[in-house]
C-alpha cells in the first residue's frame, strides 16, 4: 500500500517537474532574448565584454540548459497516470486550504490595507483565519463557539499588539 | 595574543544589563520559534530585523543572533517529542530523539541534545575565532577575479549539496537566484536592467521582503496544507545528563563539531546538511551502529552537535568574505548593511572588533541555551501545544509588516507575496531554497566581478584561468559540476572502489 502510494507521489512529481521544467526552459529563451537585444551602450564606448546583458544571457543560457536537462530526466520516468494525479491535485483538501489561505492572504493585503487602519485589517485577518481553519477546514470535530472567542481574544490581542509593539514601542511605521 | 585581548574586550561588551537583557528574550523567543513546526530559524531572523531597525548595531546584531541560535537548538525539542522537526536542520535528531523519549527517556534525549548543541557551538566558536582573521587577512589579496569565481563557486556547492532531489534543482534554484539579482540598476554603467518601466524595480528585489516570503509565507502555506501534529510524548524522567553520560562519546562530539564546521565555512550550505554529514559520519564510526535509528544517544549528539557548529562557523564566510554560510547568515549579511556594518574582507581592516564582538554573541547565546534548556522544559513543551490555525494567522499579518518596514513601501509586500507563493511551489516540488537565496545575495558581486575583471583586461578572459587562486577555485567548480552528472560520477567511484579492492590482493 506503501509503495503504490510511493510510486504514484513519484509520477505525479515527474509530471510536475516535466511541466515546470519546459518552463523553465521558456523562462531561460525570454531572457536569452531580453538580454541579446538590451542596450549595448555603444555612445558611451564601453567594452563590448562589459555590456549589461552578458551575465544575464549566460544566465538565461544556463536556465534553459538545465531546465532542458530536467525534461529530458522527467520524461524518461514512467509515469502511468502521472498528468491524471498532478492534475487531480487542484481537487484535494490541501489545495482547498492552501487556495483559501492565499485568498484571505490577497484580501488583507490587496483590499483591507489601504482601505481601512492596519490594526483593524489585522483583526479582521485573523479572526476570519482561526475561525475558517478551526471550523469550516479542520482536522477534527469544530467547536465554533469555543473557536469565535479564542478567534476575538486572539484578533484583539495580536493585531492591537503588533500595532502597540511596532508604531508605538518601536517607531516603526506601519502600512 | 591580539586576539585573545579582543576576545575579551568582545565579551566585556556585552556584560551589561541591557545586552543581558536582549540576550535574554531573543534567545527565549528563538527557542520557542524553533520549538514551533513551521517556523524556521531563517524565517524568525528575517522577521525580527524589523524588530531591531532602530536598535544600535551591535544590539541589533546580538538579538538576531540569538534568535538564530535558540532556533536552531529549539528545533531539537519538537524533533525528540513530537518526530518533528521543528527547523530543517533538526531533521537528523527526530531519528534517536524520538525513539528515545518513545522508550520513556524524552528528558534524557532534551538533555542531551542541549549540552550537545552548546558543545557543538563551542566547537564552532572555536574555529571561527581561529580561521576568521587569517581568512580574512587571505581574502584582502583577492581582486575581481577570484570574488567572481568565490559567489560562483557559492551559487554552485550550495545546488550541489542542498538539492535532495536531483542536484540539477539545487543548479536551477541557483540560477533563479542570480537572475533576481540581475533585477534593477546594474553597478557598472547605471543601466537599468529587466525593470519593464517600473520605477519601483528600479533598486532590485531587496533581500529581506524576498527572505520573509520564501521562509515566512511559505512556511504558513506548508505548514497550513499539511494535516494537524501528532500527539506529544510525555516527560517523565530528569533533564540534566550526568558528564558521564555526554563525555563518553566525546570522540562523536569533536568529529561532529568539526564536520559541522566544515559545513558552515562552504556558503549556503547550512545546519541541515551539517546535522546529517554528522550523523552519517557518527554511525560509519560507531560501535553500535545497529542502534542508529533506533534511541542511540550518540546518534542524537551526533546530529545536534553538528548543526550547531554550523552555526558559528557560518559566520566565518559570512563576515570574511560577505557569502553567507547558510540562508538565516544571508539575513544576518542584509541586517548588517542596514546597521552600517560591511561584512568582507575589509571587515578586519575597518572594525577588527566587531568579529570578537560575534563570537562573544555566539558564546552568549549558547550559554542562554544551555541554561533556559537545562532549567524551563515545562514552559517550552507547553508551546507546543499551541495550535498552528492561531499561531499562523499572527505571523502573516508579521510577515506583512517586516517586509514593509525597512523601506515603507507596499511594493515590497507585493515582492513578499510573490516569493512566499513561488516560495511555496518550488518548495513542494524539491528545489532547495539555500541556492537561491545565496543567488540574490552574490549576483551583483558575481556580475560586477566579471565584468570588472574583463574591463581591466580590456576583454582578455586569461587572468580568470591563470592566477593560482583563480584557477582553484575554477577546477573546484568544474569538479563539482562533472561530478554531479551520474554517469561520471558513478565511473569515478567505480574506480576508487576498483582501487581499494585490488590493493590488499596485491599486499
Amino acid at each position: 500500500m506503501q509503495d503504490n502510494s510511493d510510486a504514484r507521489d513519484e509520477g505525479v512529481r515527474a509530471r510536475a517537474d516535466l511541466l515546470t521544467a519546459l518552463i523553465l526552459v521558456g523562462l531561460g529563451c525570454v531572457v536569452i532574448y531580453l538580454s541579446w537585444t538590451m542596450p549595448r551602450l555603444e555612445a558611451r564606448r564601453i567594452h563590448p565584454s562589459t555590456i549589461p546583458g552578458l551575465v544575464p544571457f549566460f544566465l538565461g543560457i544556463g536556465l534553459a540548459f538545465c531546465g532542458g536537462l530536467l525534461a529530458l530526466r522527467s520524461w524518461r520516468i514512467q509515469a502511468p497516470g502521472g498528468w491524471q494525479g498532478l492534475f487531480g491535485l487542484v481537487k484535494t483538501r490541501e489545495a482547498l486550504r492552501v487556495g483559501v489561505l492565499l485568498a484571505l492572504a490577497l484580501v488583507h493585503t490587496l483590499v483591507l490595507v489601504g482601505l481601512i487602519p492596519f490594526w483593524a485589517a489585522a483583526m479582521l485577518f485573523i479572526f476570519a483565519f482561526i475561525m475558517i481553519f478551526e471550523t469550516w477546514l479542520s482536522d477534527g470535530p469544530a467547536e465554533p463557539l469555543k473557536s469565535a472567542l479564542w478567534a476575538l481574544a486572539i484578533a484583539i490581542v495580536g493585531g492591537g499588539g503588533i500595532y502597540l509593539v511596532f508604531e508605538r514601542i518601536f517607531l516603526v511605521r506601519l502600512p | 595574543m591580539e586576539g585573545l585581548v579582543l576576545l575579551g574586550q568582545g565579551v566585556a561588551h556585552f556584560l551589561t544589563p541591557w545586552s543581558l537583557f536582549n540576550v535574554i528574550w531573543a534567545t527565549l523567543l528563538g527557542v520557542t520559534i524553533g520549538i514551533l513546526p513551521g517556523l524556521t530559524a531563517t524565517m524568525g531572523v528575517a522577521l525580527l530585523v524589523t524588530l531591531t531597525y532602530k536598535m544600535a548595531p551591535d544590539q541589533a546584531i546580538l538579538t538576531l543572533m540569538c534568535v538564530y541560535l535558540g532556533a536552531i537548538y529549539g528545533g531539537s525539542r519538537t524533533a525528540i517529542l513530537l518526530n518533528i522537526p521543528g527547523t530543517p536542520a533538526n531533521a537528523a535528531a527526530t531519528l534517536d530523539g524520538y525513539p528515545l523519549a518513545r522508550q520513556g527517556k524524552a528528558g534524557l534525549a532534551m538533555g542531551l541534545a542541549t549540552t550537545s548543541s552548546t558543545l557543538g557551538t563551542m566547537v564552532g566558536i572555536f574555529f571561527l575565532a581561529i580561521i576568521a582573521p587569517v581568512l580574512s587577512e587571505a581574502a584582502l589579496k583577492f581582486g575581481s577575479y577570484e570574488f567572481f569565481w568565490l559567489a560562483l563557486f557559492g551559487v554552485v556547492i550550495s545546488g550541489q549539496m542542498t538539492g535532495s532531489d536531483t542536484p540539477l534543482k539545487g543548479y536551477i534554484a541557483g540560477i533563479l537566484g542570480l537572475l533576481i539579482a540581475m533585477i534593477g540598476m546594474e553597478t557598472l554603467h547605471a543601466h537599468q536592467r529587466f525593470t519593464f518601466g517600473i520605477t519601483a524595480l528600479g533598486g532590485g528585489v531587496d533581500l529581506i521582503p524576498a527572505m520573509v516570503g520564501a521562509f515566512g509565507l511559505a512556511e504558513i502555506l506548508s505548514a497550513m496544507k499539511r494535516k494537524a501534529v501528532a500527539q506529544v510524548v510525555p516527560v517523565n524522567d530528569r533533564v540534566v545528563p550526568s558528564l558521564k553520560e555526554i563525555f563518553q562519546y566525546w570522540r562523536t562530539i569533536i568529529r561532529s563539531g568539526i564536520i559541522g564546521t566544515f559545513i558552515g565555512i562552504i556558503p549556503g550550505v547550512g545546519e541541515d546538511v551539517g546535522s546529517w554529514s554528522s550523523y552519517a559520519a557518527a554511525k560509519r564510526a560507531s560501535k553500535h551502529p545497529e542502534e542508529f535509528g533506533k534511541g542511540s544517544q550518540e546518534g542524537l549528539i551526533a546530529a545536534e552537535t553538528g548543526d550547531n557548529a554550523v552555526v558559528s562557523a557560518a559566520m566565518i564566510p559570512t563576515l570574511t568574505l560577505a557569502l553567507p554560510g547558510s540562508a538565516a547568515a544571508a539575513v544576518l549579511i542584509a541586517a548588517m548593511l542596514i546597521h552600517g556594518i560591511r561584512p568582507g574582507p575589509m571587515l578586519m581592516v575597518e572594525n577588527a572588533p566587531f568579529l570578537y564582538q560575534v563570537v562573544a554573541m555566539l558564546l552568549l547565546a549558547t550559554i542562554a541555551n544551555l541554561i533556559f534548556g537545562l532549567s524551563l522544559t515545562k514552559l517550552f513543551i507547553k508551546v507546543l501545544a499551541v495550535p498552528r490555525e492561531r499561531l499562523m494567522a499572527v505571523i502573516y499579518i508579521l510577515c506583512v509588516v517586516g517586509s514593509f518596514a525597512i523601506t515603507q513601501r507596499m511594493f515590497d509586500v507585493y515582492v513578499m507575496l510573490i516569493f512566499g507563493v513561488v516560495g511555496f511551489l518550488l518548495r513542494e516540488m524539491k528545489y532547495p531554497m539555500a541556492p537561491l537565496v545565496l543567488g540574490i545575495v552574490l549576483g551583483d558581486l558575481l556580475d560586477l566581478n566579471l565584468r570588472r575583471g574583463l574591463a581591466l583586461t580590456n576583454g582578455d578572459p586569461s587572468p580568470f584561468f591563470t592566477r593560482p587562486i583563480s584557477a582553484v577555485l575554477c577546477a573546484i567548480i568544474v569538479v563539482i559540476v562533472l561530478m554531479s552528472i551520474p554517469a561520471i560520477s558513478t565511473r569515478v567511484k567505480g574506480i576508487f572502489r576498483r582501487g581499494a579492492e585490488g590493493r590488499p590482493a596485491r599486499s
